[in-house]
């Protein structure tokens, strides 16, 4: 019985350490549930309570209600999805090539790209203002891409590269010795055994479009243009908010998020590699 | 490692720049094979160039003058003036080893919390989806909630910080106003960032093990080795690449801090709280003062990318071998 | 056609300034009429306002007072854009920088002055013909707040100022009298705590929160020409009146929120749940007293009052037009419109305060807690209209805390605050 037993064990204390860190990590967020379904929320009230004494849907029915809701749901979507698939093919073509090929300056561009990690972008924002103005950009949400996945390719190029690294280079060799180009290999190789690492850019980029405030505030004008997280920070008052709104908002805004993390997740299981080796 | 030879060309001497000797020869095969990996660079490095590194060094320009944003007015040439305001600027001084403490704190919290729950969950563990998207949660919340949320934590009356410090764990006779202070304000603004950054850290360790190969594992099993030699042996070598670029994307990170510390403290009380970027947005956007603001942005960065330069060169050396 | 249209204005140009000319002593309400020259009035208005989403406000603005306005000029179309206030001024500057400004912002009194000096403001004193007949209807204070280098850049559009709000029942409780004076104040303090309550709770030290202390003590900031601190923001008047304070800190009667109010608890909570007894605030807290504490009633009182009198803050928003504005005839027919006795009137319903000065007795009438406010308007001030006044006010928010906190005396303080803000206010004048 003992392996059994031992394998209870293990099991039991992973479980304990995960409900205790979950249960850290989740109860903010369950304090914000809490209070998007009470009336009066001006004050945040006691944190230790949970439960609202007389729970509303009135938070999320002026949500929805409010004019132009899902037209921003709808602009923050769109303006996502399009950049997370850019970010996704541009980083990646890059950083397979930092990773596996060679070229004259390879060594000068990585380095150009490791710099724009140390760039904090909320300084750039008035040239990149200007910027915008003389491309014509400002004002519109296709406008928005070209500085969402530019500011984003360093990162994730960043990141991608050390993945691409990790394959082990008799497959690209195997390949080679086949005929294949960079691209077939980039394609049909890279790309397929990094799922995990091109599943977290997925999420990362999608998480970073999405949320993304400062920048879309400031460029946009119009205020049917506008995306989510501008319509989210306009419930807040000058003198006083009603945090149960805010957070109503809030939630319904981390919906798409989180689907996008289940959905990509999946991409998170071991065994992906399985016979590549055996090639 | 061989490249493909195109049989028909003359073998010639090392060409193209590149100076690893094995490639001798440059062909038609290798011109086509670099303007082939130019194909794969170019669009987003042009892309990245004109979005960051054009306005970037707009703004290194502007750090040498002092700036006036009105569009018709003078904005007189100031030399390193900025700069050396910088350095002799006791605020600014505070403020990075501000942002250094806050990066002390968070990255090996992050780091090791993140694998841990990485390597947890990378087994197959009933329920692990559901846990997965429980950590995950704190980085999806927006700051503006979390800090929020958090302010009510280390509220200076019976919140819970309090009560966990001074009643749970004794280590202070009475309530901490955690916000008059600058260490004990730090330290809030520092939890937040940890207890916000360990699932991303996580997922980034999660996909690492994951591309380990299963037949490793499974070979190491059968040479008789058990969980933690198994991870020592198998798992730690593969994730060593994930764990130098998350130290060093999570050491940036923390250099920069920004929105969590103007939400929880705006800096204050009286500047004790500030970090580079919060100072620089309060020059900048406040005082309108673009050219100290420009002149702080980029003493940070040059900081930051001399200590991620040594840390990088580091790590590639332990690569490489 | 373009002559017609010239022709229309100068007709009601004229006609205007024989009005003006003709008009008695006392300011003329300005009805708005339809004159022979707005009917030509076409094209978009841009206007740039903190509105938040949803708010009494917002919904006042879109769907009484631009459709009223709209009807009244059929070729004119507002486009309001609500921005979140906590990044209006950001983007301002930005907007600024990029040459992208809208034709109207209903911006902070104290961002004019800055933005005057950036030169993207209309000088609305020379350029609108009838500046005169609206600058002499609203209240002084809030008139200065649009003054940069002797010319008037915006006209005020809502007002407000603070006042003492108090908790009748603690004080009742505690057996004294409601003060009316500073030295009342600190008298009744030790009652007050033996009541269980701070005497005066305030989440800051800068000058929002410092200055009706210090003009009720007499003092002053700046000369009357914001040239320089000096004289004046260290004067024995101003040292009393932050003196007062730091005392009452210093014996218990103040909460720690002054030095920072994050994670503390807030002025308006402490009030309600009787561990305040008095703060200063403005006509903003009563909608929110009633929504979020409805068994508690707040009563309200002036300023206490010190050798320079009863003396509060003006606070509010100012209209003003921009230079880049590509509409600025049907702009500043908006701007009047704003002006006017039915706009002002229909956002006092909602709590912003009119600045049209003869609307005063009016306004008990329509929120009854307005009649304090309105007294205090009478001598209430505006903080000195300059574009450093931000770096001014962190710098008096950073050493008066250093005063309470006792790390220096509150003449040091404030003679280390004058000398710094001196050097600021040189580089304007």
């Amino acid at each position: 019985m003992s392996p059994t037993w031992r394998k209870t064990l293990s099991y039991g204390s992973r479980y304990v350490l995960l409900f205790a860190a979950g249960f850290v990590m989740v109860y903010p967020f369950l304090f914000m549930i809490s209070t998007s379904f009470k009336s009066r929320s001006l004050a945040l009230g006691d944190p230790t309570n949970l439960w609202p004494t007389s729970p509303t849907l009135d938070n999320y029915r002026q949500v929805l209600g409010t004019a132009n809701f899902g037209r921003y749901f709808i602009n923050s979507a769109v303006v996502a999805l399009v950049s997370t698939a850019l970010i996704v093919l541009l980083s990646s073509m890059m950083a397979y090539a930092f990773a596996r090929l060679d070229f004259p300056g390879k060594r000068v561009l990585f380095t150009v790209i490791i710099v724009g990690l140390t760039i904090p972008t909320m300084m750039l924002i008035i040239p990149q203002f200007l910027l915008a103005r003389d491309l014509h950009l400002l004002n519109s949400l296709p406008g928005l891409v070209p500085f969402y996945v530019g500011t984003a390719l360093a990162f994730n190029t960043f990141l991608l590269s050390g993945f691409f690294r990790q394959i082990p280079r008799e497959l690209d060799e195997a390949m080679m010795i086949d005929g294949a180009g960079p691209w077939r290999r980039y394609w049909d190789l890279a790309m397929p055994l990094s799922k995990p690492a091109v599943g977290t850019v997925i999420i990362f980029s999608f998480l970073g479009t999405w949320d993304e405030f400062a920048w879309a505030l400031t460029v946009l004008n119009d205020v049917d243009k506008r995306t989510l997280p501008i319509a989210i920070a306009l419930f807040q008052g000058q003198h006083s908010t009603s945090w149960g709104l805010v957070f109503a908002a809030s939630l319904i805004a981390i919906v798409p998020v989180l689907a996008v993390y289940i959905l990509f997740q999946r991409n998170f299981v071991a065994g992906l590699t399985t016979g590549a080796l055996k090639h | 490692m061989s490249t493909p030879q195109s049989t028909v060309a003359p073998p010639r001497t090392a060409g193209l720049g590149s100076r690893r000797p094995r490639h001798r020869v440059a062909t038609a095969g290798r011109r086509r094979a670099i303007l082939a990996a130019y194909t794969f660079v170019l669009p987003g490095f042009a892309l990245y160039v004109l979005v960051m590194i054009y306005p970037a060094i707009q703004t290194l320009l502007l750090s040498f003058r002092d700036w006036n944003i009105a569009p018709g007015m003078a904005s007189p040439w100031v030399g390193l003036e900025n700069y050396s305001r910088a350095f002799k600027d006791p605020v600014f001084v505070d403020a990075l080893a501000n942002a250094a403490a806050y990066t002390a704190f968070t990255v090996p919290l992050q780091i090791l919390i993140g694998l841990g729950l990485a390597v947890l969950l990378d087994a197959k563990l009933p329920g692990r989806v559901a846990f997965r998207v429980l950590f995950y949660l704190p980085v999806v919340t927006s700051w503006v909630v979390v800090s929020l949320l958090f302010q009510y934590i280390f509220s200076s009356g019976d919140g819970l910080a309090n009560h966990v410090v001074v009643d749970m764990l004794r280590l202070a006779p009475e309530n901490v106003s955690w916000f008059q202070e600058r260490w004990s304000g730090l330290f809030a603004i520092a939890v937040l960032g940890t207890w916000k950054g360990i699932g991303w850290a996580m997922l980034i360790f999660l996909a690492a093990l994951t591309a380990v190969p299963v037949e490793l594992k499974e070979a190491a099993q059968l040479d008789g080795a058990n969980a933690p030699q198994r991870f020592r042996y198998v798992s730690m070598p593969a994730i060593r690449s994930a764990l130098s670029v998350v130290f060093i994307l999570l050491f940036i990170g923390g250099f920069n801090v920004f929105i969590s510390v103007l939400l929880m403290t705006g800096g204050g009380p009286g500047n004790a709280t500030q970090v580079p970027l919060t100072y620089m947005y309060q020059q900048a956007f406040k005082f309108l003062d673009f050219g100290y603001g420009s002149a702080i942005s980029f003493t940070l960065t040059m900081v930051v990318l001399a200590a991620s330069a040594l840390q990088y060169a580091w790590s590639r050396r332990k690569m490489e071998d | 056609m373009k002559y017609r249209k010239s022709g229309g204005a100068v007709i009601a140009a004229v006609a205007a300034v024989a009005l003006a000319a003709c008009s008695s002593s006392s300011p003329q309400v300005t009805q708005p009429t339809v004159s022979a020259g707005a009917q030509e009035l076409t094209g978009t208005v841009t206007y740039w306002h903190a509105y938040s989403a949803d708010s009494p406000e917002v919904a006042t603005l879109e769907g009484t007072i631009i459709p009223a306005f709209e009807k009244l000029h059929p070729g004119v179309t507002v486009n309001d854009v609500p921005i979140p206030y906590d990044e209006l001024h950001q983007k301002l500057i930005t907007a600024a920088a990029g040459e992208q400004l809208p034709d109207l912002v209903r911006a902070d009194i104290g961002w004019v002055p800055e933005l005057a000096n950036l030169g993207v403001l209309e000088p609305l004193s020379t350029s609108m013909p009838d500046f005169k007949t609206y600058s002499a209807q609203v209240y002084p204070g809030t008139l200065a707040t649009n003054l940069w280098k002797g010319t008037y850049y915006g006209l005020p559009l809502d007002t407000n100022t603070r006042v003492l709000l108090y908790d009748a029942s603690l004080f009742e409780k505690a057996g004294v009298a409601v003060p009316t004076t500073v030295d009342e104040l600190m008298a009744a303090a030790p009652a007050l705590k033996k009541a269980g309550a701070f005497a005066f709770a305030d989440n800051g030290a800068g000058g929002w929160n410092m200055l009706p202390w210090i003009w009720s003590a007499g003092g002053a900031i700046t000369d009357d020409g914001v040239t320089k601190a000096s004289g004046y923001l260290n004067s024995a008047a101003s040292v009393k009146g932050v003196q007062n304070l730091v005392d009452m800190y210093k014996a218990g009667y103040m909460p720690d929120i002054i030095l920072g109010d994050s994670g503390g608890l807030a002025t308006s909570d402490g009030l309600a749940t009787d561990k305040y007894a008095t703060i200063l605030d403005g006509p903003w807290m009563y909608p929110i007293f009633a929504s979020q504490y409805p068994d508690f009633t707040v009563s309200a009182s002036q300023v206490p009052a010190g050798p320079g009198g009863s003396v509060s803050v003006v606070g509010g928003e100012d209209i003003v037009m921009t230079q880049s504005s590509k509409n600025k005839a049907a702009a500043t027919e908006f701007m009047r419109y704003l002006l006017s006795e039915e706009s002002q009137l229909a956002m006092a319903k909602i709590g912003q305060m009119p600045v049209l000065s003869n609307l005063g007795p009016q306004l008990a009438s329509i929120n009854a807690y307005y009649s304090q406010f309105v007294e205090q308007l009478q001598t209430a001030k505006p903080r000195p209209p300059t574009p450093a006044w931000s770096q001014i006010d962190s710098i008096m928010q950073d050493e008066i805390r250093a005063a309470i906190r006792g790390d220096k005396t509150v003449q040091q303080a404030l003679d280390e605050a004058a000398s710094q803000a001196d050097a600021l206010l040189a580089q304007f004048n």
